[in-house]
């Protein structure tokens, strides 16, 4: 075996050895589907199927992730703004213990939909690369927009988007 | 033989690869306990940083503020 075939047969078999992840999902691309339970005992589950032809945006989040506490209380004003038009915001809570989301909970009351995913099973089916991750999901369930981490001024890029994508309803 | 050698020493060495397991952008919280910093008491942690850099008139190479003067 010369040189060549043997940096061939390396570069083969480290290939195979670093595509075991799975590719992070782009717009474009279908949403994954969920179905996880809310962070609140007496709420309902959340599933992508109960939320079917609505405008959709998902949020990872953690309490222990600066950007997304900074965040969240913006999106809740986004909510207001867009839900009578068809904007749903779902935001993940990825804690774990799931108490640590709910003691944030206490002093910045959301309005929006909080499914709890101490396990990251959503996380995972999104791949998400970074904290926080968010994705507008068309009615359709097309990602239009993947939105990584939070600084001022981002929240008019996604509420452009929004806009954006409500129009087209 | 020598080439299943080599073959069978790349192999495992590919596998072992995969033991690196990465810490997932979800599970980063595990990271940000207290108990995982490197320094257990952050405010001693801060005072040996500043007696240090002002004894040995040397900054950098660690978080404390200051220009290196030693002056402050």
């Amino acid at each position: 075996m010369n040189i060549k075939q043997k940096s061939q047969m390396l570069a083969l078999l480290t290939l195979t050895a670093v595509s075991t992840s799975a590719w992070a999902v782009e717009e474009g691309d279908s949403a994954p589907t969920f179905d996880l339970p809310s962070i609140y005992a007496d709420h309902p589950a959340i599933s992508t199927a109960s939320l079917e032809g609505k405008t959709i945006y998902v949020d990872f989040w953690a309490s222990w992730c600066a950007p997304c506490l900074t965040s969240l209380p913006l999106y809740n004003d986004m909510y207001h703004k867009y839900k009578d038009q068809g904007l749903e915001i779902v935001a993940i809570n990825v804690d774990n213990p799931i108490e640590d989301g709910l003691d944030f909970l206490l002093d910045t009351p959301l309005d929006f939909l909080i499914p709890a995913d101490p396990d990251g099973e959503a996380a995972e089916l999104f791949e998400v690369i970074g904290m926080p991750t968010s994705y507008l999901i068309e009615p359709n369930g097309t990602v239009k927009l993947v939105h990584m981490g939070f600084r001022s001024g981002d929240i008019e890029m996604i509420e452009e988007a929004i806009e954006d994508s409500l129009g087209g309803n | 033989m020598r080439q299943l050698r080599t073959t069978l020493l790349l192999s495992i060495c590919s596998l072992m690869l995969t033991s690196c397991a990465d810490v997932r952008a979800w599970e980063r919280g595990y990271l940000a306990r207290e108990e995982m910093a490197w320094d257990p008491d952050t405010l001693e942690s801060s005072l040996n940083d500043h007696i240090f850099f002002s004894k040995e008139a040397s900054s950098g190479g660690n978080s404390a503020a200051g220009g290196g003067c030693g002056c402050n």
